[in-house]
């Protein structure tokens, strides 16, 4: 069975993940509508920006988080009138990292979704008297459900998985930022810890298969309905 | 009801360019697809905003560009029905009627009570939209659109996805609007009966800019507009009176003036009133002598006004008393019987070739 050390990690890495998906979820949404439905010559560039953590590597996207994110940064400023502390090796950099590097996964699952939907649908509520905002929110994102459904599920299993941009912007403190990858390759560093790395990579199959699982489901019922 | 819309948008492939000030209390919009109708009807909706124009509704401007206000759709007042009805499918039939603000308190008054006993569609309420059929769809639409509360109704070929039968019982469905709820309405359609049957007032788009303006009638059969013919597809259009009945003979004999009567399929009428009926260019025979011996009822007797060679046929056009009829034959056949303008020939109709337009 799994010992309390090794539960706590995967606490720690289920919270991180979770919280990371609830922090981009709406900036999330709001970005994949933009994106798919915004006609304008800056829109390539804002769909680069946006899809920069997928291909850059993690590492690098960690440092240039530790970057803006530095003391005497505009955004490390803001940090610290907030929360009176530095982001940098707390659980909220794990969160910020993970959410960061599966933005790119969420927002494009929702941009295809909301692309999906019939623009006529829109141009009908519009004439029925409804809102930009009302139109939105009664029409195209009810029918995006399945999009922003499965983008939070993909950005979430990739949550769970992130290394790079952790390891650089939270570090590797014991029941703060140790999460399942950290821990794993913690344990294959120190003599004695396969069995215990064993059992974390275990999880961390089980978990990342039952979200794709999940996803995939969603994505299915989409194209049935 | 007092539309004036004057629109001025340039596409890759069009310009469209229309002032039109009308009455109604239905505006026919009538063309051929790219004639620009449907950029018309989202003009005056607001979801295009032309380069320059101007739309008011009862006097009230919706939107002025260059400059002035270009109210966004949902602030005019108008509620728009297309050839798909774009029902929202995560909503019952009851959540697409209730849509528009203020649709749910209507429903449960008279006037939406009345909405739904015109439309049929009480019995249709809960269903979900997946399982309704196209008529059925087109209801729900109509319905949706009316429970708006609209100024005015745009409709853009509402029934051109349906089948003969259904675009009937929807056209139908629309005289029952205009004439028991009187919501007026901006009716855009490629097909002359259904004009013919609801407008009461009509343009004729051809390439962005109005040809025709006036009624259905006089708009569609007027002899300058060759070219109006053609897009109807009907190339003889003709409101004649009823003058009298054989139903056993299957025949209803309709004036032409001059004494001349035009035999067509029974229906019912009063003697007196007008019918409008279609024939084809392709369906008239004509001869130099007067024809005995024949099934067919109409032989009439007219005189040549025009011969107008269109590619590889010739159409000619022929005073018959009061009407005019056009007939469509080869260059082969107008050399033989050596036809000229101002000759005397006989126009042989069958009665089955006369067709019967709009409602009834």
């Amino acid at each position: 069975m799994l010992s309390e050390a090794i539960w706590e990690v995967v606490r720690l890495s289920l919270l991180v993940a979770l919280a990371a998906v609830a922090v981009s979820l709406v900036p999330g949404i709001l970005t994949g509508w933009l994106l798919a439905r915004w006609r304008h010559p800056l829109r390539a560039l804002v769909q680069g920006l946006v899809m920069l953590p997928l291909v850059l590597p993690p590492v690098v996207t960690g440092y240039l988080l530790l970057l803006v994110f530095g003391r005497s940064r505009p955004l490390g400023r803001v940090w610290h009138a907030l929360t009176g502390g530095h982001l940098a090796y707390t659980t909220a950099a794990c969160v910020v990292a993970a959410a960061v590097v599966g933005f790119p996964l969420l927002v494009e699952a929702i941009r295809l979704s909301v692309a999906a939907v019939d623009p006529r649908l829109e141009q009908v509520a519009r004439s029925l008297g409804r809102g930009r905002w009302d139109t939105f929110v009664r029409v195209t994102l009810p029918l995006s459900r399945p999009g922003v459904v499965a983008g939070a599920v993909l950005a979430f299993a990739r949550a769970l998985g992130e290394f790079g941009a952790t390891i650089v912007l939270a570090g590797n403190v014991a029941g703060e930022t140790r999460t399942i990858p950290v821990a794993v390759y913690t344990l294959l560093n120190v003599p004695g810890g396969e069995s215990a790395a064993a059992k974390l990579v275990a999880v961390s199959v089980v978990l990342a298969l039952a979200a794709l699982l999940l996803s995939f489901r969603w994505s299915v019922r989409r194209g049935e309905s | 009801m007092r539309l004036e819309a004057r629109v001025h948008q340039i596409f890759r492939d069009l310009t469209l360019d229309l002032d039109v000030a009308t009455n109604g209390p239905v505006l026919g919009v009538f063309g051929a697809s790219g004639s620009g109708k449907t950029t018309f009807v989202h003009a005056v909706a607001g979801l295009l905003e032309p380069r320059a124009g101007r739309i008011a509704v009862e006097g009230r401007l919706l939107g002025e560009r260059p400059g002035g206000r270009w109210l966004r759709p949902e602030r005019r007042g108008l509620a728009l029905v297309t050839q798909d009805p774009l029902l929202f499918p995560h909503r019952s039939v009851r959540g697409n009627l209730v849509f528009a603000p203020g649709a749910g308190e209507r429903l449960a008054r008279e006037e939406g009570r009345r909405i739904v006993d015109v439309l049929r569609l009480a019995p249709l309420l809960d269903r979900r939209v997946d399982g309704l059929s196209g008529g059925e769809r087109q209801r729900v639409a109509l319905g949706r659109a009316l429970l708006a509360g609209p100024r005015l109704l745009l409709l853009d070929e509402p029934t051109s996805a349906l089948d003969a039968e259904l675009s009937r019982d929807v056209l139908g469905l629309l005289l029952r609007v205009k004439e028991e709820l009187a919501v007026p309405m901006v009716f855009v359609t490629h097909r002359a009966p259904e004009l013919l049957a609801i407008a009461d007032d009509c343009i004729v788009l051809q390439a962005g800019r109005v040809v025709a303006h006036g009624a259905p009638v006089e708009v569609l059969r007027r002899p300058s507009a060759l070219g109006i013919a053609q897009l109807v597809g009907v190339d003889n259009l003709l409101r004649l009176p009823v003058v009298e009945h054989d139903a056993e003979g299957g025949v209803t004999r309709l004036g032409l003036g001059g004494g001349l009567f035009l035999a067509a399929p029974y229906r019912e009428a009063p003697a007196g009133t007008d019918l409008d009926v279609g024939v084809y260019a392709d369906d008239i025979l004509l001869f130099l002598h007067r024809p005995t011996g024949l099934s067919a009822r109409n032989v009439l007797p007219g005189r040549i006004r025009t011969l107008d060679p269109v590619g590889r046929e010739v159409l000619v056009a022929l005073d018959v008393a009061d009407s005019v009829l056009r007939i469509r034959i080869t260059p082969a056949a107008a050399t033989e019987l050596e036809l000229a303008v101002g000759r005397e020939v006989w126009a042989v109709v069958k009665t089955a070739a006369v067709h019967h337009l709009g409602l009834g």
